[in-house]
């Protein structure tokens, strides 16, 4: 049996990790509120412009625009969203899996530290890597988007697409692929993402019977405003929801370390008491037949 | 017949509900849209946006986006959006003077940041437009 002593150490250093997780699992905690409030309230709007987008590629397919134009693709363009720290349960391990997957020649623009780390470590293609606090702007997100737009313009890829840690509730977080450019495969995805968050069916039906559609000042005007934007704001709204991604698998997996520290220190105490109490009556017995012999 | 009008920004959905008419400001000038509407897709301008349910007009000012008209559904996709009763002019003033300070203070800053201020300024002008105009 295990000394007192060691056993007393040991609950103490386990003392010492749950001290630590349950400081972690409130931080998160409350920046989880701030991260959920931020992605949520963007999502109507990143959805609405989706859904105007759709509606509108369906309409303009003479429109040569270069974000419209379907070409033969050689490499994929990818924005992998991460986290910049680790200690957030197996929530970047799952989004590396849907990378593992893809077989096909890809390049890579990582949001995040681990992202970069793990696209280095397992030879992939990295274009670019970016950090990912926890107070990214619009203004940070736009470089990324404009620089794979860069890439795709001139070439370098024929695709880009975006895979980040959907959002779901606090313990559920989905790694989802979604592909931006060009626009030609939107509508599925659209309904995908709509069967998932559970929007009703009469938020969506477009009306592919009425054709046409009036443009104002002209098609080129509004397409040339409408499409970059929308790159922009739909990585950004990912970068959000990977953010309220982050925190919440991050609180999750800081309580499961705190209870499990908590069992631990249970089960601690009760051998370290056996071992005291053993101890005890070791000391008793030995006085006892000591005063036997005398 | 009625109308279903929502406007989104990227920070809440601000109005969402069932309307008779509304007023936009798009660049080519005030779009009036009632039931029966062609099907549009059109740029917006920073401006006042006038929602007419059951005789009551409503005023809100809106940054520039974009706005969808299909059928009897209207989505407007707006930089900004906020209700008349909502702007607090006091607010929007001492935000006005410090975008246009920062305005005249930076000479080199990044284009976009730029645009991004000078966007201000013209909300926030709209915002005490719309503000002033019901007195």
């Amino acid at each position: 049996m295990a000394s007192t002593r060691d056993i007393r150490r040991r609950i103490k250093s386990v003392k010492n990790t749950r001290q630590i997780t349950k400081a972690m699992e409130l931080v998160a905690a409350s920046k989880m509120k701030k991260a959920q409030a931020a992605a949520l309230a963007g999502r109507p709007y990143a959805e609405l412009m989706a859904q105007m987008l759709a509606a509108l590629a369906d309409r303009v397919e003479e429109l040569q625009h270069p974000f419209l134009v379907k070409r033969e693709i050689r490499t994929r363009g990818i924005i992998l969203v991460t986290s910049d720290k680790g200690l957030c349960g197996p929530l970047n391990t799952n989004v590396f899996k849907l990378v593992t997957d893809i077989k096909t020649p890809a390049k890579y623009a990582v949001i995040g530290r681990k992202g970069a780390q793990f696209i280095a470590r397992t030879k992939r293609d990295l274009l670019a890597d970016f950090p990912a606090n926890d107070r990214t702007t619009f203004a940070d997100i736009r470089v990324v988007a404009e620089f794979m737009v860069k890439q795709f313009m001139e070439g370098a890829v024929d695709t880009v697409e975006v895979i980040w840690p959907r959002f779901r509730n606090t313990l559920l977080q989905v790694p989802t692929l979604m592909p931006l450019l060009p626009l030609t495969s939107l509508q599925d995805v659209l309904a995908e993402l709509r069967s998932d968050a559970g929007l009703t069916a009469s938020a969506t039906a477009p009306n592919a019977v009425e054709n046409q559609m009036l443009f104002e000042p002209n098609a080129a005007t509004v397409l040339e405003a409408l499409l970059p934007l929308y790159v922009n704001r739909e990585v950004y709204q990912h970068a959000l929801d990977a953010k309220a991604s982050e925190h919440s698998a991050r609180m999750v997996a800081m309580k499961t370390a705190k209870d499990n520290a908590t069992k631990l220190l249970g089960d601690l105490t009760l051998e370290y008491n056996k071992a005291r109490q053993a101890g005890i009556t070791q000391e008793i017995l030995e006085i006892a037949a000591a005063q036997f012999a005398a | 017949m009625s109308l279903t009008l929502e406007i989104v920004t990227p920070d809440a959905r601000v109005y969402s509900d069932t309307i008779d008419t509304v007023v936009i400001p798009t660049v080519e000038g005030e779009v009036g849209i009632l039931p029966g509407h062609i099907p549009l897709l059109t740029q917006i301008e920073h401006g006042e946006l006038r929602v007419t349910k059951n005789g009551v007009t409503q005023w809100l000012a809106v940054g520039g986006g974009f706005a969808e008209i299909e059928g009897d559904r209207i989505h407007v996709l707006a930089e900004h959006a906020i209700t008349e009763e909502k702007i607090d002019e006091h607010a929007v003033e001492t935000a006005l003077k410090r975008a246009e300070q920062e305005l005249s203070d930076a000479k080199n800053i990044d284009p976009q940041q730029y645009e991004h201020l000078q966007s201000l300024v013209r909300y926030a002008g709209v915002q005490l437009a719309v503000k002033r105009r019901r007195r």
